[in-house]
């Protein structure tokens, strides 16, 4: 399949394009007919815009410093989230996966693009492009290569590969030389890359999400 | 295996351990109709009237060479008026009307 994403299509002048207007037509089109409401669109683009990493860091930095959270977290993602008031709008499980010295974990969707949405946003655009969804199941360290992520050979790499109803979300390693930061200091160094599994966290290196 | 067997075993969306490119790490920011795409999606399945699982199969219906010509939510928004055709929902006729009045609509407001 050919996964490109293109550029919209928008006419010269500067109208919408033909795929825009049939969202919009669709849209209206069940409102008129009472399946669905417009302020219920309007409700879930906030919803949306309140979604990104800075929540999934928020989940990882407790788990760093609290074992018991940690623990109910390994054990129940969602009902862990929902402690820290991180709400679940869809009928998703999630799975953290916890990265130690043997095992580092990556997450994908090969079959789409499923994700942690609840807890990281909209995923990237590679995330739910060919190459990712298609190497990182195969070759782990290559596609971690490409982000510029070496994992040492003794290291397990786990990839876990998404479905509708599971998603997954990992659990970096506390980088080194942190036990004395904060919790919201540690929140400030935990990457969206790091929770897809993608990076590693690097302490010297804060984050420019 | 032959060629047919392989295809019956494996579905266009299903490519995971296939070769491909190299990654491409740009990302693009969401249009604000893309995301109105998203909260559409939502919507419908909160409302069971399309969920995930539909909204892919809809998007793998479109078959190979549409999906090569779309973006990602061009394929969503195409994918949602079939699986609504097919659900009986909405008609063919009635979104072509709909389609040709919010497209005259647009072009008024473009004009102001």
């Amino acid at each position: 399949m050919h996964s490109h994403d293109h550029a919209p299509i928008t006419v010269p002048d500067g109208t919408p394009g033909y795929y825009e207007v049939m969202e919009t037509a669709i849209r209206e089109l069940l409102a008129e007919k009472g399946l669905i409401h417009p302020s219920e669109i309007r409700r879930q683009l906030e919803v949306l815009d309140s979604r990104t990493p800075q929540l999934g860091a928020k989940v990882v930095a407790r788990a760093w410093v609290d074992p018991e959270f940690r623990a109910r977290l390994l054990l129940n993602g969602r009902s862990a989230c929902e402690e820290l008031g991180i709400t679940f709008y869809d009928d998703t499980q999630l799975i953290v996966l916890e990265n130690t010295r043997d095992v580092h974990n990556l997450i994908v969707c090969t079959l789409c693009s499923c994700y942690p949405r609840p807890v990281l946003g909209l995923p990237p655009d590679w995330y739910k492009q060919k190459p990712y969804r298609a190497r990182a199941v195969k070759e782990p360290r290559n596609v971690l290569a490409e982000f510029g992520t070496a994992i040492p050979e003794d290291v397990e790499i786990r990839v876990s590969d998404s479905t509708a109803m599971v998603r997954y979300l990992v659990l970096p390693q506390r980088p080194s030389g942190t036990e004395t930061w904060s919790e919201e200091e540690l929140a400030s160094l935990v990457t969206r890359d790091a929770m897809i599994g993608v990076a590693i966290i690097d302490p010297q290196e804060r984050k420019v999400q | 295996m032959t060629p047919s067997e392989a295809l019956v075993k494996r579905l266009p969306n299903d490519i995971g351990g296939l070769p491909a490119d190299r990654i491409d790490r740009a990302d693009h920011e969401l249009q604000p109709w893309e995301k109105r795409c998203h909260a559409l999606a939502d919507v419908l399945d909160f409302h069971k009237i399309v969920n995930a699982e539909e909204k892919r199969r809809g998007v793998a219906a479109l078959g190979t060479e549409l999906i090569g010509k779309l973006s990602y939510y061009e394929r969503w928004a195409a994918a949602f008026a079939n699986i609504l055709f097919q659900k009986q929902l909405l008609t063919p006729g009635e979104l072509a009307l709909k389609m040709d009045e919010v497209s005259a609509r647009f072009k008024r407001e473009s004009e102001v």
